[in-house]
């Protein structure tokens, strides 16, 4: 079955050229020119990913956003012409989970993409599963759940995907850059600001205090690390 | 001739006024003093001589032979002299003295019948001279009161306002010095100002200034600043602006080649070569876009709180793992403070050029030491020549000359050089012992 895309772009010859592209390399491609367009057409198809460009007519990309999260996981891909960090930040805690700038060609997109799509699906991938525990939290890596003192907690996708990649490293400090290539499937130089604000949002969750973490930990200079008993 | 300093200049002129000012009252207030004392000493003088002569004519009225015993009670002051008699038979009272040593028109005006007084030095003494006639033509009475009790005093007096005058001018410096300092601080602040825009902070500005004499100054020097400072930021929009006005064509156009490239095989041979060509431009357009957008944007948007601890180490291995390059030769601590992004840029703009330009990378090192981390590229090309060194981090510089277009932006090291400089660090190029440049980025530790 092709995956399908809501692409939702204002400027015509990047909605049509990017739209072909992407329907070249095998994907279903819906055209959203707005924000209204786009939530609308939401309501009566159900679609894998969404292609989101900030900059809208009407209800901006910001606000169409927070409107998805909040509905659900459906795993979104901020497309944004600016590379401000304010911007991109936005985006993010908007509840994007990856972003790419213009200008943009279908390959780099199809393998963000997929990459999206792979944390989908829990235990793909993982050699490792079953439940495992750090501090008060419970994490099911076969059932994608997370529970903390019993309660579930609720966790995008790339937030399980991460937090799963932090428990591999059995305490040890993982990289950045092995996070956001694990995690993202950057082969090359990902934004560490996407690794950023997922870590925020993450530990905003599963953290008693997100000011002092004591279960994802900080490594200088490095990366994070879980604080596997 | 040395040109003195306004602030040297206002403190010695301070200082003069005030020697000169203090200098005259003191000299005229010790003239009109001493003048003051030596008048009444005088005015004293004459009238206990005056008594004295009374006396004297009393007592050789009374024809008493005494007149010795009488002299001497006379001067019983102390250092007082009294002589009575005539030229060749004085008769002597007090303190002794030559009579030669006395002034002969003195005695002389005396035996003619007049009174006379003088101020005279005897025996290296000063002192006040009266003569006044005793009995006409035959005997005169002479008596000396030495002043060294006026000479005294106003030799004290003297010293005391002296010091006091030195003083003053001292003061007055001091106070120039004070006055100076004070009227010149804005143009010190002016001075700190200045240099901060001439090396490069625009934002620098003066303060308002309340004088109405500076305040023209002020407000002169605020808008030169406000309007270079306008003049560079609208530079370098400019460049943003279009950059980015580019970017949504280029999205329709790589996305419309990356199309055609993909049926390259179903095209007929001439229109294949021609989506080549135009796949391969289209990249390095959407590059020149990119790294324009990066450079314009990069003093605009780069502050320090996108900063964190970077291990350069790793950061570097990162990068030569994803170029397929060997990792790096590593020593001491490699610790640095900075953006992870662009100092990724950095180094993957400086492996780009060593394979574009320099033949292939042929060693990258980190070392830290003495608070400074260095990574070093090296590549095994023809060196860069002495000429190029600077110029090879300018914009669009093209290091190997004129028309030689490589599939590079000409702009990646100028993005180093900026970055790099965003840092607090400096980036060179150096010979390779045994031939190849050798790019050395340097930045500070963190402690």
């Amino acid at each position: 079955m092709r995956t399908r895309l809501l692409l939702v772009e204002d400027d015509s010859g990047i909605r049509r050229s990017l739209g072909l592209a992407l329907d070249d390399l095998g994907f279903d491609v819906l055209e959203a020119a707005s924000g209204e367009d786009a939530l609308d057409r939401l309501t009566g198809t159900t679609v894998d990913v969404v292609l989101l460009d900030l900059m809208l007519p009407g209800i901006d990309g910001l606000e169409v956003c927070a409107v998805l999260r909040s509905r659900g996981d459906l795993p979104i891909i901020v497309v944004s012409a600016r590379t401000d960090t304010a911007d991109v930040i936005a985006g993010l805690e908007a509840g994007a989970d990856d972003f790419v700038t213009k200008p943009l060609v279908a390959d780099e997109l199809a393998a963000r993409i997929r990459a999206l799509l792979r944390r989908r699906r829990p235990g793909t991938e993982r050699t490792e599963t079953g439940p495992r525990r750090i501090g008060d939290l419970e994490i099911d890596l076969d059932n994608g759940v997370v529970r903390r003192s019993g309660d579930i907690v609720h966790v995008t996708r790339t937030e399980f995907r991460l937090l799963a990649e932090l428990l591999a490293g059995q305490g040890r400090p993982v990289t950045r850059e092995e996070l956001l290539q694990r995690v993202w499937g950057y082969d090359y130089f990902g934004d560490t600001r996407l690794l950023d604000v997922h870590m925020r949002r993450l530990r905003r969750k599963v953290e008693a205090d997100p000011d002092a973490p004591q279960l994802l930990v900080t490594v200088r200079g490095v990366g994070y690390r879980a604080a596997v008993p | 001739m040395i040109r003195l300093s306004l602030r040297w200049r206002v403190t010695l002129a301070f200082g003069l006024t005030c020697l000169l000012v203090t200098g005259v009252l003191g000299a005229v207030t010790v003239r009109l003093a001493s003048q003051y004392m030596l008048d009444q000493r005088l005015e004293s003088v004459r009238s206990q001589a005056a008594v004295n002569v009374q006396l004297l004519r009393a007592v050789q009225g009374n024809g008493s032979e005494n007149v010795d015993e009488l002299l001497d009670g006379f001067a019983a002051d102390p250092g007082s002299s009294v002589l009575v008699g005539a030229p060749g038979a004085w008769a002597l009272g007090g303190r002794t003295v030559d009579p030669a040593e006395l002034p002969d028109d003195v005695v002389t005006d005396a035996l003619d019948g007049a009174t006379v007084d003088r101020r005279v030095t005897v025996g290296g003494v000063p002192a006040l001279l009266v003569a006044a006639p005793v009995t006409s033509g035959r005997t005169v009475f002479l008596q000396l009161f030495p002043l060294s009790e006026y000479t005294r005093i106003t030799r004290f007096l003297t010293l005391v306002l002296s010091c006091g005058v030195l003083a003053a001018g001292l003061v007055g410096a001091a106070a120039g010095r004070w006055a100076s300092r004070r009227a010149l601080r804005p143009l010190t602040r002016l001075t700190v100002a200045a240099g901060r825009v001439a090396a490069g902070d625009l934002h620098a500005r003066l303060p308002e200034q309340t004088d109405p004499d500076l305040a023209e100054l002020g407000r002169t020097f605020n808008a030169t600043a406000a309007a270079l400072e306008q003049r560079v930021a609208r530079d370098s929009r400019f460049a943003a602006d279009v950059s980015h006005e580019l970017r949504s064509p280029l999205t329709t156009m790589a996305n419309a080649v990356a199309l055609l490239r993909r049926r390259r095989d179903r095209l007929p041979g001439t229109a294949a070569q021609a989506v080549d060509l135009l796949d391969a431009e289209v990249q390095r357009f959407q590059q020149v876009v990119l790294d324009l957008l990066e450079i314009s944007t990069a003093d605009q948007t780069l502050d320090a709180t996108s900063f964190e601890d970077v291990d350069l180490a790793v950061l570097v291995g990162t990068v030569t793992a994803a170029a397929g390059l060997p990792p790096p030769e590593v020593s001491g601590p490699t610790l640095v403070r900075g953006d992870r992004r662009r100092l990724q840029r950095v180094v993957g703009n400086l492996l780009d050029n060593a394979a574009l330009h320099g033949g292939g990378v042929r060693g990258v090192e980190v070392r830290g030491d003495a608070g400074r981390v260095r990574l070093t590229v090296a590549d095994g090309g023809s060196g860069v020549p002495d000429a190029a060194k600077e110029q090879n981090f300018e914009r669009f510089s093209r290091g190997g000359g004129a028309g030689q277009r490589d599939g590079g932006t000409g702009l990646g090291l100028a993005l180093v050089a900026q970055h790099v400089g965003a840092h607090g660090g400096r980036v060179w190029v150096e010979d390779r012992p045994g031939g190849g440049a050798c790019f050395v980025v340097e930045l500070p530790a963190t402690r």
